[in-house]
Order: C-alpha cells, then structure tokens, then sequence
C-alpha cells in the first residue's frame, strides 16, 4: 500500500535564505508520485498557516506530510499536534527534512549543486515516506510517582526541590555521608549498582552502606556534578612547579597572591585526549586572572588558549580582563605551547595574532581542566544512557530537551554533563526537576512506533541481538525465537543491523524503506 | 557449533570469475550465528560482488538465498530450480553444506565461500574459541571439563609441559595453557589428585587418525516399511 503524501516546504527555514529555487522544488514535488497536495509556505511555525495546511490536508485526502524545514528536533510540537488533531494524520507519518543544514550548507558556494541535491533529496524522502505504514503508540500505567534524584550537590538539591513541590515523593542519592538538608528521603553513603524495568516504572537496586534494595521509580534525575581535576599533561610532566588552576585560584583567595609572571594555558594535554578545558574552566580562569591583577597589579598575567568561550553576559569580562591589563595570547593549533627545556620556566608558543613565535618566561605555570566525574561510568552503564567522548553524562536536543537524555524519564542535569557555573548548574536542576515531575505525574507512559519487531520464522535464536542490545529489549521468547519487549526498545536499529539472519526489522527503516529512498536518490543507479 | 569465516573477496571472486550465473547459498544454522553465512552475509556478499564487478567491468548475474540447514539433503532439494539454473553454486555455509551440494549435484561446480574453522565457543560478540577437536572419545571427566586435546597446543594428556608460565602457553602467549586451567579447576573442586593420576596413551582410532569416520546407528535408522511411508509392522 503506498499513500498519498502532502509536501510543505517552509520558505523561512528550507530555501537557504534565497540559495534554492523553491518553486522548481515545488514543481518536482506536485509531479512525483503518490504525491496528494505540494505547498510553499512563508513561515510553517505559525498557528494559522498550520491549522489551513491540515484543513487542505483533510481536503486532498492525504494520509502522511513531508515537512521542509527546520531540523527535525526543532519543529514545534504543535505542528505536529496540529496536523494528528485537525486532520487525523498518524503521527508517524509526519516526518521533516532539514534542507538548509543537509542540503545549503554543505555546498555554500554552489547553488547548482545545492538545488540539484535538494532535488534529490526530496524525491528520496517522498519515495521512503509511499512506503511507510501507520504505526502506534501504546500506553502503560505507572506503578509509582517516586522521583530519583542521583547527587545532592547543587543541580540535584534544586531538582529535588522542584519535584517535590509538585507533589511527588522525592528520593536524593548521596554517595558521600555528608548531611544534607532536602525535601523528600535522603539516602547518604548510596549509589545506583544497576537499573531494570522500562521507561516510567524503571527499578533502581541501590546499595546504601551495607544494604542493597530496589527502589521503584518513574523518573529519575542524574545530578552527578563534576570536579577539577589534577590530571598533568606532557606540558605539565614537564615543569615541576605546573599546577591546576583551583589551586592557583586558593591561593590567591587565601591572599598568597604570586608575584612576577603568571601564565595559564588552556590545557595540560595539546591533543586534548586526556582532559578537555570547558566553558566554565574559562570563567574561573579570567576570574582568577582578575583577582591576581586586583590584588597585585604588578604581577604579569598571561591566558594562553587555543580557543576561548564564556557564555552570555560573562564575554563582557574579556573586557574587564584587558582594562586590568591581563594579555591573551592564542596559539597556533598547529603549534601548541612547549617549554623549552625542562623546568626551563620559558613557554614556547606561535602567536596567531601576530604571527610570530613568542617565548614566554614565567614564574607561575597553572593549567585548566575539568575532568568529568568518574562515577559517570557506572552510572550510565547502569542506567543505559550515553556518555559524550569527555565523559559527561549526553542530553538531547538542545532545543527541545537540553536537560532529557535519550532515554525517557531520565534528566541529567548540572556538570554531570560538564562543568558549568554555580547559576547555569542551578537553573538546569530547576529544569530537570520540572520535567522529571511533569514525566512522573503523567501517570502513563507511552511507547511503540518505530521499533524493532522479529520474524519468527527467520530467526534462528542465535541470540545476537540479546547479546547486542544495549537496552536489553530483544529475549527468547516462549516459542524458542527472539521478542522484542517494545516498552524496552528505543528504535536504535543495531538488532536489525546485526541480525545474521535477518529476522529483525526497524518500522519506518525496513530495508525496502531504506532502499526506496537510497535508490530514488542515485536515480536508480544502484 | 561450527565456526567459519568469510574468505577474502578476491579469493572469492577469482574462483567465480569464469561462470555467469551464480547461486551464492547461504545457511541459517552455525555459519549464520558465527556471522559469516547467513541471509545478512549472503546479502552482503552479493552487494559486494556487484560493485567488484561494475569497477573491473565484468559481468555476472547472482541469485542469493539460505537454506535452513545446508548440510541436509531435502532443504537443498527444495532449492533444486535455482541451484540447477546457475553456472556455478557458491557455498556460504560450512564446508559440509557445500559438499552436500556437490554430493547431490555432482555436473555443478561447487565451490566454498567460506573457511571453516573449528567447533567453537562464542566467548562473546565477535569471539569464538576452540574446544573440542571431535576425537570420538571424551575424557574431560578426568581434567576438570577442560579439553586437554583442543586447548593445549600439544594436546598433552598429561600436563602441563616446561612452556607452561604464568598460566599461558609459550606457543602464543595470549593463548591460556590448558594444563593450567585443569590444575586450577581440579583445585577448585579438591580432586587436584586427578594431577597425579597418569593418563595412559589415547587410543586415536576413534578420531580422525583412524580415517574417515561414518557413524550408523541402527536404532536410529528407519526400516524398509519406514522408509516407504508405511506402519511399523513387528
């Protein structure tokens, strides 16, 4: 069955600010098949323009809408809401794509080339989307409203604060002993060993001191933090005297403000394998490097980096920094700062600015970086969520979820992702605690749509996928054959991947779905 | 289970090159769970062949499919057409599925797609390790369950030998030494006094030494009224 498809191109969000010729897309669009209505609109994320759109779509009778526009995580929910309400669409049948970032940007400098895979892609996309099948949402009772909140550092007291205004049972996991004053049950001396079950009723086994116990919850907020790290370098392994930036910083707060020359380089490692500097390594850094400068004027301050970054209303200290007269210095990536002999006290460097090598003596070398807390490891591997590669706990989307994890009804907020600023860790615990209350008083959870379904008659439970999936949903069923538990499944596709007999198929990414589309793309060259 | 592995492409390709038409069969016993016969790999395979052919500008037609299991004769049977309509037949299973094959269609070329490597153990993903080498008399009850004949390098029957150093064997030291697995094992289950015992010389006549092997079991075959379809008559 393929169905009748309904293309809106967005002129705001898909034309590459006039780089695509949007009416010849148009003219493609209207005459390729299973095509039912092709329309341009001037601004898709508005109410009215929407709500005609479903009308026209109930009109021309089509059952599935391809959106032009704005990458597929910042679509506004109510365009979709919209057109599953207005014109009883199932909302798996609307999908998006994203010209500007897939198509324009890519090739800036070529609008043929821009238009000619704009085209393409449009036509890949229409001939996938025939083919797709209406799927379904399904719906779970919650067992619990508990809250988890993992850490009970600033995120994780702010997010459990939250929660339980709301009204719901708040646990905080400690994992130090260390008191502490919070709505809800506080658990000290704890951390999660392992986590079962599915999204919205998910079973933490906790150890507390000597106990273990599981503790049923709906949702569950990782508030790990992170810390400064004492990690040194080759740079550092060099100079006896290198030190990490917070104990520079201590010591000038207790007044042992150094004299001479003061260097702070971004950091310890040049790859930057080891230890990665984050945005808020470079507040401390300018903070520190002004408090030198207040204290002791005379004392040379020198920020060595190779990019720097504070976030909003903080750039206005770069200013601060220059009027007290403290210099920066970018180096050449090409050409990272090293000493010239060891404990030689000169740092060696190429000078992007000017353009020259530079030879830096210093008194003070103090070097920033923030590792990311270890415990992060376990805990992801126990809750199933990703790691970014410096060992922060992964959000979403920036846009739409900047404190959800991939995982439904996990939050991460604070440095468990990096390190941040006492405000910005604040107001993400505020965050993840609203949504994990929002999550949890649902009462329901959903799930279904595009997941993983097993052939019976394929499979020969070889138990490849059990073995490969990280949420474990694939098990061998009754009948000896490998099920999907569709509440565990998160669609990732790598059972079908890996699948030797092929028996497992992802909705909306079957290998016919998949093929349609790569083949229209190549024009059938394939 | 029977472990094999994918010869290379261009091993493959070379023995396919003079004929059109090729059946690529694969299997969806062992060699599909061991990830190297099964419909995925056939695909695969196939896919691969086809672009191999379009950058040297040679031209062959491929008919892929799997058997549940290729070793035995009726589920080729029911692929008979297609095997009969190809110039060549290659095997994606082990090396018993493509002798089937050549045992029921001896005018067809058959030629094997993959290397069969040894009755293996997946360890893991991706991981598969030798232990039992089929020699038609297991003796494991007297070496704690660790096959002395598959894991060690010599197939001692009384271990260890001097390579033996720091639990692994001096053949490959990522390898462990058998011997010192069994001493462990036997310590775990207080019968180290097995150590001591010594195990005469096998008698190798069981295995392979002894040439071909056909095993009959006449419980197990059907009689003649069996055979015909017919009731048991005593």
């Amino acid at each position: 069955m393929k169905g009748r498809i309904q293309v809106v191109m967005c002129r705001l969000c898909s034309t590459g600010g006039g780089v695509l010729d949007v009416d010849a897309l148009l003219r493609i669009a209207s005459d390729a098949p299973n095509v039912g209505a092709a329309v341009v609109v001037d601004r898709l994320c508005d109410k009215a323009t929407v709500a005609s759109l479903a009308a026209q779509a109930k009109d021309k009778e089509v059952d599935r809408v391809l959106l032009l526009t704005c990458p597929k995580n910042e679509v506004s929910p109510f365009v979709y809401q919209t057109f599953v309400k207005k014109a009883r669409i199932n909302e798996f049948l609307i999908d998006s794509i994203d010209l500007n970032n897939e198509v324009v940007l890519p090739h800036r400098d070529d609008a043929q080339g821009a238009q000619a895979k704009a085209e393409g892609r449009l036509l890949s996309s229409i001939s996938r989307m025939a083919r797709l099948q209406p799927l379904e949402r399904k719906t779970d009772e919650m067992r619990t409203k508990n809250v988890v909140v993992i850490g009970a550092g600033i995120s994780g007291l702010e997010a459990a604060g939250q929660a339980a205004q709301r009204g719901l049972h708040t646990v905080i996991l400690e994992k130090t002993g260390r008191e502490v004053k919070a709505p809800g049950v506080v658990m000290p001396e704890s951390k999660v060993v392992s986590m079962k079950g599915e999204a919205g009723n998910y079973v933490l086994t906790i150890e507390a001191g000597q106990k273990r116990e599981n503790l049923e919850c709906a949702a569950i907020v990782v508030a790990t933090g992170g810390d400064w790290s004492d990690a040194r370098g080759p740079l550092a392994d060099k100079c006896r005297d290198a030190k990490p930036l917070y104990r520079l910083r201590q010591a000038v707060d207790e007044d042992r403000v150094p004299t001479g020359t003061v260097v702070i380089v971004d950091t310890p490692d040049p790859k930057g394998t080891r230890t990665k500097v984050q945005d808020y390594a470079w507040d401390e850094a300018l903070d520190c490097a002004m408090d030198i400068k207040r204290k002791s004027p005379s004392t040379e301050v020198y920020l060595v980096f190779q990019e720097m970054r504070v976030s909003g209303m903080r750039e206005i200290a770069y200013k601060e920094a220059a009027d007290l007269a403290v210099r920066f210095i970018r180096y050449d990536r090409k050409n990272p700062p090293r000493l010239t002999a060891k404990d030689s006290g000169r740092l060696e460097l190429t000078d992007l600015a000017q353009g020259e090598a530079v030879a830096l003596p210093f008194d003070v070398l103090a070097y920033a970086s923030i590792a990311a807390n270890p415990d992060n490891v376990a805990i992801a591997n126990a809750l199933r969520i990703p790691l970014s590669p410096d060992g922060g706990v992964r959000r979403g989307s920036m846009q739409r979820g900047p404190v959800a994890t991939p995982r439904p009804g996990i939050f991460v907020c604070g440095s468990a992702m990096f390190p941040k600023s006492e405000s910005a860790a604040r107001a993400e615990g505020r965050a993840a605690g609203i949504m994990a209350a929002q999550y949890a008083g649902a009462g329901k959870t959903e799930y279904g749509g595009s997941v993983a379904e097993t052939d019976a008659e394929k499979c020969s439970a070889c138990l490849t996928c059990v073995r490969t999936c990280p949420y474990e949903a694939p098990f061998i069923g009754a009948a000896g054959k490998a099920e999907i538990r569709l509440q565990m499944c998160q669609g990732c596709g790598m059972c079908v991947g890996i699948c030797p007999s092929k028996a497992i198929d992802l909705h909306h990414y079957t290998d016919e779905q998949i093929a349609a589309e790569t083949t229209t793309y190549l024009r059938g060259d394939f | 289970m029977i472990v094999a592995e994918r010869k290379p492409l261009d091993e493959i390709a070379e023995m396919i090159a003079p004929f059109r038409k090729v059946a690529v069969i694969g299997c969806r016993s062992c060699v599909a769970i061991c990830l190297a016969g099964g419909e995925k790999e056939v695909n695969m395979l196939v896919s691969a062949m086809k672009l191999k052919n379009r950058n040297e500008g040679r031209e062959q037609e491929f008919d892929g499919f799997v058997l549940e299991r290729q070793c035995e004769k009726e589920w080729v049977k029911e692929v008979e057409d297609r095997i009969l309509a190809s110039d060549i037949v290659l095997s994606m299973s082990c090396s018993l599925g493509a002798q089937t094959v050549g045992d029921m269609y001896p005018h067809k070329i058959v030629v094997p797609g993959l290397n069969t490597k040894m009755f293996g153990v997946p360890e893991e993903q991706g991981v598969w390790s030798e232990k039992c080498l089929g020699c038609g008399d297991c003796m494991i009850s007297t070496t704690g369950g660790i096959c002395p004949i598959a894991r060690c390098a010599k197939s001692m029957l009384n271990g260890p030998c001097g390579g033996s150093s720091d639990g692994h064997c001096e053949v490959n030291l990522d390898i462990e030494c058998a011997w010192y697995a069994i001493h462990e094992r036997l310590k775990l289950q207080g019968r180290l006094d097995l150590m001591e015992t010594v195990r005469p010389p096998k008698d190798w006549v069981p295995s392979h030494s002894g040439g071909r092997r056909v095993l009959v079991r006449e419980d197990a075959k059907l009689t003649q009224h069996q055979k015909r379809g017919e009731e048991v008559v005593e």
